[in-house]
């Protein structure tokens, strides 16, 4: 496995246990492009991530990276707006609940760190917080994703 | 006779929709994305003009803006009305499709075609490309699986295309009677207005095939 790879999926499933929460996943920009991709994820019940592109600001990563804030679902379809088929990683990973930071590279939105949960739920303060912590771990891990280092 | 006029009524809507539906994705590529791609072609010029480092940087960043813009507004433009059904065919727009599909829910789509493909009517396939849609939006959205196939069989008289999958299926009359069937009546209609036939089948735990089948005019 890659050393990025190893790096990045190591922290998921960290975060994975320490939670506890069904599934983390990491969405990324493009080196040469805007796209979004969800490269690494831990919990996942089948490979559909790997095959998601999502434009930016569209789905629950282009929406967080377009808008730098975070976005929580706290019970999928019931609390959305817009279409389900506006959040396909919901969809693929049959989540219920999602909670999702902005992943910043030289001071700018380029990834998601997300968790999500197969059953309705919402997050207390001390988890969001907990996830911008491991978010700002996994922002030092970045540069070679984006660069040739 | 009343059923009759409904039938004309449903249609007419159907029509009307799909004819500014195709309006709008038109306006969008020809006019408004030309526009775009002129005004993006000025900022950069005048950004190779710009000396100052600042402003030289603000130019660019709105090109890079512009040129995000476009593309956004070609993808609009394709999901509205899929501009490869009047050029290249049904088989060309449902693999086109199918791409655009695989990308946006990672679920993996097999297109298969077999026999020579004839042409169809402008309504003929729009109605025929707007139930694989559908078929296929249904299936990301509650089959539960992560690859599909669509087979087209082109004979002399009809086309038969079935979109299938190996999810976890339903039971067909507890759907059709608890009312949210809404998609799966409106996959029937479509085929309805322009002669053809739309069949569900679909078994717990073994996946689901819609199979509609739409007659050549010679």
């Amino acid at each position: 496995m890659e050393p990025l790879k190893a790096l990045i999926l190591t922290e998921c499933d960290r975060l994975k246990h320490g939670i506890p929460c069904d599934f983390v996943g990491v969405a990324l920009q493009n080196r040469n492009n805007p796209d979004i991709t969800w490269p690494y994820a831990i919990g996942n019940r089948n490979d559909k991530h790997k095959y998601i592109t999502v434009r930016y600001g569209k789905g629950i990563a282009g929406k967080v990276i377009s808008s730098g804030t975070p976005m929580e679902i706290t019970d999928f379809p019931e609390t959305i707006l817009g279409k389900i088929t506006d959040y396909p990683i919901m969809l693929a990973e049959k989540l219920v609940a999602a909670y999702s930071v902005p992943l910043v590279w030289n001071d700018l939105p380029k990834g998601a760190l997300l968790i999500g949960y197969r059953h309705a739920r919402k997050f207390d303060e001390q988890e969001k917080q907990n996830l911008r912590e491991v978010a700002q771990h996994l922002e030092s891990f970045l540069s070679s994703h984006f660069t040739d280092e | 006779m009343e059923l009759e006029s409904g039938n004309q009524a449903c249609s007419y809507i159907i029509q009307s929709q799909e004819e500014e539906i195709k309006r709008a994705a038109l306006e969008l590529h020809e006019s408004i994305n030309q526009n775009l791609y002129t005004l993006q072609t000025g900022l950069n010029f005048i950004e190779s003009g710009i000396e100052q480092p600042e402003l030289r940087n603000y130019a660019k960043e709105m090109s890079g803006l512009m040129e995000r813009t476009i593309r956004e507004v070609r993808l609009l433009s394709v999901e509205l009305y899929p501009n490869t059904l009047s050029t290249l065919g049904l088989t060309a727009a449902v693999k086109s499709y199918a791409k655009l599909f695989t990308n946006t829910f990672g679920i993996l789509i097999d297109v298969e075609s077999q026999g020579g493909e004839k042409l169809l009517s402008d309504p003929e396939s729009l109605a025929a490309f707007r139930v694989c849609q559908e078929a296929l939006i249904n299936i990301a959205k509650y089959a539960d699986t992560d690859k599909a196939k669509i087979a087209f069989t082109w004979g002399e008289f009809s086309v038969k295309i079935e979109i299938k999958d190996t999810g976890k299926g339903f039971d067909t009359n507890e759907v059709m009677e608890s009312g949210r069937s809404m998609g799966i009546a409106a996959m029937g209609e479509r085929m309805r207005l322009v002669g053809g036939q739309c069949n569900l089948s679909s078994e717990l735990d073994k996946g689901t095939t819609v199979s509609i089948v739409l007659p050549i005019q010679s």
